[in-house]
């Protein structure tokens, strides 16, 4: 598939989802797994469960999961975007991230978080946020524990085993795949730039999701 | 920004660390949340437009 047929078949999809009012069709969601849990469930991210497999995978209801990702981009679109720091220790949310940083401006920290980055003012590469996004609060633990000791306020994609401890706003989807990954960031970036007004539809956003998934 | 005094959810002032305060998303309301509805996960409703999270 060409990039001009992948543009038109989102363009397309997009058009069909001013229906339901969803960002893009389910269908996107399930291709790209984004709905796909763990064997585990939390009490915090119940709420967000649609099913359980027969596997013993939890489902996640990616209405909600839209229905969030609007949210945060409404919220990230309030700050300005050098003063939001994005962080992904995970391989697979490092270049989605990165991306996201690229086309909004936003602050990223991908691979090691270097303990001290957000509350030693003596450490190299120290940054005082005012808006902390997480890709997995269990890994990027210590960005999380920085952030409760500054006070700002927290985004986090969690999956079904992560806990909401410190979230000001839950983002449900699966946090641990290259693709759902990707295409949960693509959503939030473009969602983020018609907050802020840089696209006026979301025709004229032009990158794929396909730029934002990382190298197997 | 002005900072919330109180916590959404309990009521409790904002004085400890772990507290944070920031405008709701949808309005411009700011919600304020304390260190113990923050690590215990405790909703919030924005008294403005009804907003639950997190």
């Amino acid at each position: 598939m060409t990039k001009e047929e992948k543009i038109t078949e989102i363009d397309e999809i997009t058009t069909n989802n001013k229906e339901t009012n969803m960002l893009i069709s389910e269908e996107i969601y399930m291709t790209s797994g984004a709905h796909i849990g763990t064997r585990q469930k939390t009490a915090d991210i119940k709420e967000f469960i649609y099913k359980v497999r027969n596997d013993g995978l939890y489902i996640i209801d990616v209405k909600k999961t839209d229905e969030k990702i609007k949210t945060a981009a409404k919220f990230i679109s309030k700050y300005n975007p050098e003063d939001i720091l994005a962080v992904s220790i995970r391989q697979y949310g490092q270049k989605p991230v990165k991306k996201m940083g690229e086309l909004t401006g936003i602050r990223i920290l991908d691979g090691r978080f270097r303990p001290g980055s957000l509350t030693n003012p003596n450490a190299k590469g120290f940054f005082e946020p005012s808006l902390l996004v997480v890709t997995d609060p269990l890994a990027d633990q210590q960005a999380l524990h920085e952030a409760e000791n500054i006070g700002i306020p927290v985004i986090g994609l969690c999956d079904t085993n992560n806990e909401t401890k410190y979230l000001d706003v839950v983002i449900p989807t699966n946090n641990k795949g290259r693709r759902a990954l990707a295409l949960i960031y693509w959503l939030l970036t473009r969602e983020i730039l018609k907050q802020q007004g840089k696209i006026k539809k979301y025709d004229d956003f032009k990158p794929t999701v396909e730029e934002f998934e990382a190298e197997i | 920004m002005k900072k919330a005094e109180k916590c959404i959810s309990c009521g409790k002032g904002l004085l400890e660390r772990g507290s944070t305060t920031f405008k709701c998303p949808n309005c411009e309301e700011i919600i304020g949340r304390c260190n113990n509805c923050r690590e215990q996960s405790v909703k919030y409703i924005c008294i403005k437009c009804g907003l639950i999270g997190p």
